[in-house]
């Protein structure tokens, strides 16, 4: 052996020593992607205050994950950019209209109160985005209402449309106008087809479990699709939910998150369909328009019940 | 639809290489490093001495493990509990002499069966555990067993008098009705002396565990054991050449290269490593065995065993770095990969929080440590080592409790022989 190679350091580690590749920080990165479509139709539907939102939150939310990091005395992970892609998603969530301070608050809340107080990334047992929104939602009910908030637009809100105006008039309003975003919604999460392209790659690639989107996508239609069977008039179509409030962007993006869904493909299907189930007994019997998040809140707590479905193990009997 | 939904798109994953070159002899080695570990040195082996090619030095006190001899001419340096050092040296020709007059066994002219084949073969150097073991069916896993490891469709196929000796000392040894070969479905095979199953041949598939149950189609069946082909291929080697066993058939491997070699029991890593032309900088992770299941070295003085299926590279940059605190963060990747449908996220966090008996109600003895879980792991924590953690320390907690069922007649023992000491 010559004296080169006895001087190699060499690195232990542990088995296995091939790895899919996959990080937290580049699945982050898959994720920021797949919402990059919807950024854009965001800035163009609602311009520069959209623009001002998103950064706004993300910004905060980056800044208190690392002080919380700093004051728990733990090793600063910013840069896994788990904090990016909450801050964006809240950002969809709220009007372009938001005044700083909403927006600020919301992003403190979501880190703080919804990830860091249990213990940092993957140990929150709701949705980490949906404890800010909830506590903005119930707190400042009129600054959140994104048709009180947007008065500076021509277009309409098609939940408030088919809540008070009924689905006749409701099924007035344009299938693309939904499609492109033409609708008054959170500011991201009304880019319905933007959503579903990036949130489909997503499942495809592998990085989203594809198990609870269909599920609630089915959970949200089938329910749809039966009051619309029963009288049309009354009750507007399976599409016209699928494409309004944030129910693509929850069925991609918040349904989805792993750390709340069960783990094993039939619970996860069983996930989404309760959740999306939720989402219309609200829109239908509820006092809100767009009940998705608090159905996701809701849902997410059933993820203990659900993980109880699971097969025997390999040889057990 | 399974494809497109894939985890492991990995096409290193399928086991089938279509690599059918005929192994290359390894480098002699200029020092080789033989493990000792439990065995009992014959008498007048010591320090200094000169030892020549198939010369035993050691016998091991259990029946089913093979004896240890010296594979080169050479002169041992250092002895020590755990390994005897042997440096190669130009044989004079007394040596040359006693390496020729080294008997030469006809093992398939022998009369002897099953039981009786035992101990000869543990003259030879073979471990016949699991080649004899008691059971109904025998099942040869003829699959490579970590991705990246290629020896075992040469084996199938162009090593076919080795094969062939193997199989025919194997009906003879083991006391099972059913012997069969489990091949990659890909590989078209033709034995007209074993039966052949063809099984899935996508990694996880060659676990023992799953190639039993591609087989027989039961999990954890009775009465069916199973044997590596590595194994039979080491007894065709020694039918075919009638000497002790001092070889072994190994992939040595890295990222873009990779070949199989015959190598001397004991060959040092760093050496081999150079004879493969194989490069590796500062930081880059040298694996003994298959880079899934296999073990990290820290020094190039380490060496290959009977047992070792590969040596391997792995490149510093080729994959995320290991920092080995990093939190569980319920992604469920793993839950979805594992082939024993267990839940490792549990696992691996009740094993980092000493909470072993409650990985035991999660049936963390059910694992068949195939490590898909670290391999998927975006957190990456080592999870197979948690669970194999675990299992070390559940076993080792029964071994306790075993011994204070014992204890109460040992005290009982001892305290009637502190009675008669008084007497």
């Amino acid at each position: 052996m010559t004296s080169a190679s006895s001087s190699v350091l060499l690195a232990m580690s542990a088995p296995p020593y091939w790895h899919c590749g996959r990080s937290i920080r580049r699945q982050s990165l898959y994720i920021l992607a797949a919402l990059l479509p919807a950024v854009c139709f965001a800035v163009w539907n609602w311009g520069l205050p959209a623009v001002r939102v998103m950064a706004l939150s993300v910004a905060v939310c980056v800044a208190v994950e690392a002080l919380c990091q700093k004051l728990m005395g733990r090793e600063l992970a910013v840069d896994d950019l788990t904090a990016v892609c909450s801050g964006l998603l809240l950002a969809f969530l709220l009007p372009a209209d938001s005044p700083w301070w909403l927006v600020v608050l919301g992003a403190v809340t979501s880190i703080t109160l919804g990830k860091m107080a249990f213990g940092g990334l993957g140990a929150n047992p709701v949705n980490t985005v949906l404890v800010g929104w909830a506590v903005l939602f119930v707190s400042f009910p009129l600054h959140m209402d994104a048709n009180a908030a947007s008065l500076g637009t021509t277009f309409v809100d098609p939940l408030v449309r088919l809540k008070f105006f009924g689905a006749e008039q409701a099924a007035h309003i344009p299938l693309t106008d939904l499609l492109l975003g033409r609708q008054i919604n959170g500011l991201g999460a009304g880019q319905i087809g933007a959503l579903f392209v990036g949130g489909s790659l997503l499942c495809m690639r592998g990085i989203l479990r594809w198990h609870s989107a269909l599920g609630f996508f089915l959970g949200v239609a089938g329910i749809a699709a039966i009051f619309h069977a029963s009288d049309p008039m009354l009750h507007a179509s399976p599409l016209y939910h699928l494409c309004t409030g944030s129910v693509m962007l929850a069925g991609f993006f918040l349904i989805t998150d792993p750390a709340n869904a069960p783990s094993r493909p039939l619970p996860m299907f069983l996930y989404g369909l309760i959740g999306g189930g939720l989402v219309m007994a609200i829109r239908k019997y509820g006092v809100y328009t767009d009940g998705t998040p608090f159905a996701i809140l809701l849902v997410n707590m059933l993820t203990p019940l659900l993980d109880m479905i699971r097969p025997k193990p390999f040889g057990v009997r | 639809m399974k494809e497109l939904f894939q985890m492991l798109p990995d096409p290193r994953f399928h086991l089938v290489y279509g690599i059918t070159q005929r192994f290359s002899e390894g480098p002699s080695p200029r020092q080789v490093r033989l493990n000792r570990e439990g065995f009992k040195l014959l008498e007048g082996i010591s320090k200094k001495m000169l030892v020549y090619p198939h010369q035993k030095l050691g016998v091991h006190p259990s029946p089913a493990k093979g004896d240890v001899f010296s594979p080169i001419f050479g002169k041992i340096t250092e002895v020590n509990e755990r390994s005897i050092f042997v440096e190669a040296v130009e044989p004079d020709e007394e040596l040359r002499a006693a390496a020729q007059s080294v008997e030469k066994v006809d093992l398939l002219a022998m009369p002897e069966r099953g039981g009786e084949l035992v101990p000869i073969l543990k003259g030879l150097g073979l471990n016949t555990g699991s080649l004899g073991q008691d059971c109904e069916t025998l099942i040869i896993n003829g699959l490579n067993p970590d991705p990246g490891v290629t020896w075992a469709e040469p084996m199938l196929l162009a090593h076919q008098r080795n094969l062939h000796n193997g199989l025919e000392m194997l009906r003879r040894l083991s006391p099972a009705r059913r012997i069969l070969l489990a091949v990659p479905k890909e590989i078209r095979l033709q034995h007209h002396d074993v039966e052949i199953v063809h099984v899935p041949s996508h990694y996880p598939a060659s676990v023992n565990a799953l190639v039993i149950k591609a087989v027989t189609g039961k999990e954890r069946p009775d009465g069916v054991g199973i044997v590596g082909l590595h194994n039979v291929w080491s007894l065709g080697r020694v039918a075919v050449t009638g000497l002790p066993l001092t070889e072994t058939v190994i992939t040595i491997g890295s990222f873009t290269h990779s070949g199989n070699y015959i190598v001397k029991e004991g060959s040092m890593i760093g050496e081999l490593l150079a004879f493969a032309n194989i490069e590796f900088r500062d930081g880059d992770t040298l694996v003994r065995g298959g880079p899934l299941r296999g073990e990290s070295i820290e020094k190039l003085s380490r060496s290959v065993t009977k047992g070792s299926t590969g040596v391997f590279v792995v490149e510093a940059g080729s994959v995320p770095v290991m920092e080995g605190h990093s939190p569980c963060i319920n992604c469920g990747a793993c839950v979805l990969v594992c082939p024993a449908r267990l839940s490792p996220n549990l696992l691996s966090r009740y094993a980092e929080f000493a909470l072993h008996e409650r990985a035991r109600k999660e049936y963390v003895e059910q694992c068949l440590e195939c490590g898909l879980c670290g391999y998927v792991c975006i957190a990456r924590r080592p999870v197979l080592q948690y669970i194999r953690l675990a299992k070390h320390k559940l076993a080792e907690a029964d071994a306790v409790r075993r011994l204070e069922e014992l204890k109460p007649v040992g005290q009982g023992e001892a305290a009637s022989g502190a009675a008669q000491g008084g007497n």
